[in-house]
């Protein structure tokens, strides 16, 4: 089996080897989305990607979900490659994409059950958890209300709320809190702190806010133009580049102007 | 435990169709549409009972033979006068009716030329001549009348005898009500799937819905087969309002022409009502047509960037060849085209829809030919439906 041709740590949940990702944009044009990118995740942690608009960010998620193929280089998922297995990782993984869309006309709870529905998950049980989660987000109340009517932020909770009740292994969230207020941030963030901690689910999420990048990741992945250029926990990369902190190493690294006070490494 | 893969797929189709039942406007144009081409329909056909069977024509007339059958089918025609709704009838030389012709103010003209009574006692043959505005329904009608009355006169009288009337056919209003329908029911078929499809496809991907969507552990094809399933549910609704349409529309005809003569009512409602056995027909051609719809708007949908493109495009092409094949069936039936001409519009689905209705409504459908022009709509749909699978696998659909 292909999972058996890498070397693959136990706990590592996600392993890219020179992954690499064009876009041909007509017969003359290429688009170098991702370039050569190696990374490892581990079981239970939560990784944050982080990079400008355009670095790569989004592809990456899509590769590692199967929306998109890799132009070259390797992508394992679960220890599944994401060419041949995806079937297997699709049922273990959630995604929630970025300027994720809802369906307007269902309830929030049909929005949550209906997801679940698509996994095979029974009825009763997606009804649990659906309860569960509704509660958590502060939506119980307007559960059966057509989503059309809710806030921008109210429309994010919910599909927070859908990319966790299928209890996935791992769980892709670009940019989970955008549009949310702060409350409402805040209790995303206190459910993604208990889903790693108390269940040891996989998060990678993708934020340009740092503050929730120093609060949640154990780790982070800074993309540049398709390149990762940096990987390791927010305090050893301060470290490593002697920044007061991460907002420091971000920009230093993506805008060239260096850290090290001044200078690149 | 979990339930079979299967149960995925129907989770789907419930989730497309729960959404689809919210679309109060979509259900009320699948409602709509099927009921006002028929309800049309029926206010038009009435029109015409009422400018056929009850509105009285003039008629000129001219009598170049003086033979003993020339007068009496002139005769016969004065004096049956009121039956045949011929109101006044005027009598005009072969010289004004040839100017009436040219300055094309004539409604009906019969004319009984020379050597009528020779001909028809030396051959047994005869001709009788008819020109009518066939821009009239009164006119066409009165015609026919004319053209069946004179032979039932001649032929009563001397059955060996064999008149020949230059008429090219016996109800030429049923045909056009008949085509009416068809082009009614063929464009608004051909337009209603659009707005489910747009919003299935181009409406997911605009709404940033599709791409959560495509990473559920599905295949595509499951996917789109449940969007599929739920645009039929649609299709069901039409095709059950298409038969309530049509029974209102019989219903109509009916209670038009109840203050008619018996015998006029009932030539009436075999002439324009649908016959109940091929309703079950008008329905599965339109299912059928609704299909292709659906297999062309995939493909549209599938490649537009959003839903207002997809409309806009699916509008456009299915609206041109709907009109070609709307106004050509006007003209008579689509074979009589020859060349390249008759190919592209045999190339089209909406044609064979069109040939299959004719054929049913007129009764002279054949095993074959009916058969044929179902192959080739279910044909057409499966490679569209096809490439619109094909399509919707493509990485560039989400983006």
């Amino acid at each position: 089996m292909e999972q058996m041709t890498m070397a693959f740590e136990e706990d590592v949940v996600i392993k890219t080897e020179g992954l690499t990702k064009i876009f041909e944009k007509g017969k003359k044009r290429q688009v170098i989305a991702l370039d050569n990118v190696d990374l490892e995740i581990k079981r239970g942690e939560v990784f944050g990607l982080l990079g400008t608009n355009g670095a790569g960010k989004t592809t990456l998620i899509r590769v590692l979900v199967g929306l998109l193929t890799p132009t070259e280089g390797k992508a394992f998922v679960l220890g599944r490659d994401v060419t041949e297995d995806i079937d297997y990782i699709r049922d273990r993984v959630s995604l929630l994409p970025q300027e994720a869309g809802i369906y307007d006309r269902l309830t929030a709870r049909e929005n949550l059950v209906y997801y679940g529905g698509f996994y095979g998950i029974p009825e009763e049980e997606l009804n649990k958890r659906a309860d569960k989660l509704l509660e958590i987000v502060g939506l119980k109340d307007k559960e059966h209300y057509q989503v059309k009517g809710f806030s921008g932020g109210m429309k994010r909770k919910v599909l927070v709320a859908r990319a966790l009740v299928i209890e996935p292994e791992i769980i892709f969230l670009d940019e989970p809190t955008t549009g949310i207020d702060t409350l409402g941030a805040r209790v995303v963030r206190n459910l993604l702190k208990m889903l790693s901690s108390e269940q040891k689910r996989t998060i990678i999420l993708t934020t340009h806010d740092l503050n929730e990048v120093s609060e949640l990741c154990d780790r982070v992945g800074i993309l540049n133009d398709g390149k990762l250029i940096a990987t390791g926990k927010p305090s050893q990369l301060e470290e490593k580049f002697r920044a007061a902190n991460l907002e420091e190493v971000f920009t230093g690294l993506v805008t060239g102007e260096g850290v090290y006070g001044g200078s690149t490494p | 435990m979990r339930p079979k893969f299967d149960a995925k797929t129907l989770w789907m189709i419930r989730k497309e169709v729960r959404e689809v039942f919210r679309s109060r406007w979509l259900i009320l144009g699948f409602i709509i549409s099927p009921m006002f081409a028929w309800m049309f329909q029926g206010a038009f056909l009435s029109f015409i009972v009422g400018q056929t069977s009850e509105e009285p024509e003039q008629v000129y007339i001219t009598i170049e033979d003086d033979g003993i059958w020339a007068r009496t089918l002139y005769e016969e025609i004065y004096a049956n006068r009121s039956t045949l709704l011929i109101d006044p009838l005027v009598n005009i030389t072969l010289e004004e009716g040839q100017q009436l012709v040219a300055d094309k103010t004539i409604s009906v003209w019969v004319l009984i030329p020379e050597n009528f009574t020779q001909e028809l006692n030396a051959t047994t043959k005869s001709t009788l001549q008819i020109v009518v505005n066939t821009a009239s329904f009164r006119a066409t009608a009165t015609a026919s009348r004319i053209d069946t009355f004179a032979k039932r006169v001649i032929n009563a009288a001397i059955v060996i005898r064999d008149l020949q009337v230059n008429w090219y056919t016996i109800s030429p209003e049923a045909n056009y009500g008949h085509q009416l329908a068809i082009f009614l029911v063929m464009l608004t078929s051909v337009l209603a799937p659009a707005p489910y499809i747009s919003k299935s496809f181009a409406g997911e991907r605009e709404a940033k819905t599709l791409e959560a969507l495509l990473v559920v552990p599905m295949s595509r094809v499951k996917i789109l087969g449940s969007k599929l399933v739920a645009g039929l549910a649609l299709t069901a609704i039409y095709s059950l309002f298409t038969a309530v349409g049509i029974l209102t529309y019989n219903l109509s005809i009916i209670l038009r022409v109840g203050n008619l003569a018996p015998e006029l009512q009932q030539a009436n409602i075999n002439r324009y009502t649908v016959n109940a056995y091929t309703i079950p027909l008008i329905m599965f051609c339109q299912f059928l047509l609704l299909l292709c719809a659906i297999g062309i708007g995939v493909v549209i949908s599938c490649l537009a960037k959003d839903r207002a493109t997809a409309e806009s495009v699916n509008s456009m092409i299915m609206l041109i060849p709907t009109f070609v094949i709307g106004i050509l069936g006007f003209t008579g039936s689509l074979l009589q085209y020859g060349g390249v001409l008759l190919w592209i519009i045999l190339a089209i689905p909406f044609s064979h829809a069109v040939l299959f209705l004719n054929a049913v409504l007129a009764g002279t459908g054949t095993l074959m030919g009916l058969s044929i022009n179902v192959g080739y709509m279910i044909g057409f749909t499966v490679v569209f439906l096809f490439i619109g699978a094909k399509l919707f696998e493509r990485e560039a659909i989400i983006s």
